[in-house]
């Protein structure tokens, strides 16, 4: 299954069964069959029918303004209800014991993540560790979040130090709008994987909406952003060194805007061509004994957490 | 699995079976379509491709690797449609 990315300006429309996307320069069709979301970056017309064609064939259409700032998603009617799993995420968001423990675990998975990465590249961080370790003891869930905060900006600072360009460090992350290179890549970056993650918990009977890490609340889906803490590490952040170190992005992907960088459309689809490459490379899966593809990675990530709160096997990150 | 579809068929059927195997492969050159589909995508592609043929007259092949790896392609002259799912 793939992700459709549409840069141009056209309609979307429900042709022959399929996807078409109409523009200017003709028409294109696009095998529904094999799609998994549409991503959509350009100006596009679309109409009922035609979401009613994606909500038949399970498709979410996740939209991005100019920016490249995430705006919003046509997220389908649910085809796997589990009342009763539902019913489980909640009691595991209410109930502050178990929300914890799934909270810390998340904290101290994506810190293994980190840590992990950085020993790829012969860094070591003994205060990591140490961040890592205090995850255990903490004691509400606003501790938790300043502990991976911390440890965040260490590894971050750490990072920097295998970017060979000053010019792309990152320095301070800074957010709406980034204010150098390297934030507006990882911005970039962490927004394309939000979506993913909505897409595959889509695929699951999981609903996004309950989040543990992030706190739940009446704006926006946070189980994705949960599960995106421990990915960014191995996608966003190695994808933004690779295109960093081999200088396939420079200072001309980018525009200014107000107070801030954004990647331009060639920048955008440089970067796509390549996170969707990471997304396809494979791992060796020790248990299962065979390779898997990163995107899997993340589904069966998704499954552990369903097999936790049913209370079948206790959440173990990234194992 | 990647799969390289190639159809000859009478005219009369020729746009029917275009429409059925754009849904599940992307159209590369007339009466050409490739694509990377599950086994099970594939199996239903068949299925529905051997309902409209007819078998005395149409002959469509399906040339199955098991992946992009395998093999190489190499192309020469116009570029009938850009291959991607970044449009």
């Amino acid at each position: 299954m793939e992700s459709v990315y549409l840069f141009t300006s056209g309609s979307l429309r429900r042709k022959a069964n399929t996807i078409c996307i109409e523009t200017e320069s003709g028409k294109k069709y696009i095998p529904v069959e094999n799609v998994m979301d549409i991503k959509v970056f350009g100006e596009v017309d679309l109409n009922k029918r035609f979401l009613e064609f994606l909500t038949q064939k399970r498709i979410p259409l996740h939209f991005f303004n100019r920016e490249g700032y995430y705006v919003g998603t046509f997220y389908p009617r649910e085809y796997l209800n589990s009342g009763f799993l539902i019913l489980k995420q909640a009691e595991h968001c209410i109930d502050k014991k178990k929300r914890l423990f799934l909270a810390k675990r998340i904290v101290s998975g994506s810190i293994q993540s980190m840590i992990g990465f950085l020993k790829k590249r012969k860094v070591t961080d003994d205060s990591l560790r140490e961040y890592k370790e205090k995850t255990e003891k903490a004691e509400d869930i606003s501790e938790l979040m300043g502990i991976e905060g911390n440890a965040r900006e260490e590894y971050y600072s750490k990072l920097d130090e295998l970017v060979f360009d000053e010019e792309f460090r990152i320095g301070k992350r800074t957010r709406r709008p980034p204010k150098n290179f390297a934030n507006t890549l990882i911005s970039f970056g962490n927004s394309l994987l939000y979506t993913t993650i909505l897409s595959l918990i889509y695929q699951t009977h999981l609903d996004p909406r309950i989040g543990y890490l992030h706190e739940t609340n009446f704006r926006r889906f946070t189980l994705n952003l949960d599960i995106s803490e421990l990915f960014k590490p191995v996608i966003v952040d190695r994808l933004f060194l690779n295109l960093v170190n081999t200088k396939q992005i420079n200072e001309k992907h980018f525009d200014e805007v107000s107070e801030g960088l954004m990647l331009n459309d060639q920048g955008k689809s440089l970067f796509i061509k390549n996170y969707e490459q990471v997304l396809r490379e494979t791992v060796f899966h020790k248990k299962l004994n065979r390779n898997v593809s990163l995107r899997s990675l993340i589904k069966m990530e998704l499954y552990k957490l369903e097999k936790h709160l049913l209370g079948e096997k206790l959440y173990e990150p990234l194992l | 699995m990647y799969i390289i579809m190639v159809y000859d068929v009478n005219e009369k059927r020729v746009a029917k079976i275009l429409k059925t195997a754009r849904k599940y492969l992307k159209w590369v050159q007339n009466s050409v379509l490739e694509g990377e589909l599950s086994p099970g995508k594939y199996e239903k592609l068949k299925l529905e491709i051997e309902r409209l043929i007819d078998k005395k007259e149409d002959s469509v092949r399906f040339y199955v690797m098991d992946s992009r790896k395998v093999f190489e392609l190499e192309a020469l002259g116009l570029e009938k449609s850009d291959n991607g799912f970044i449009l």
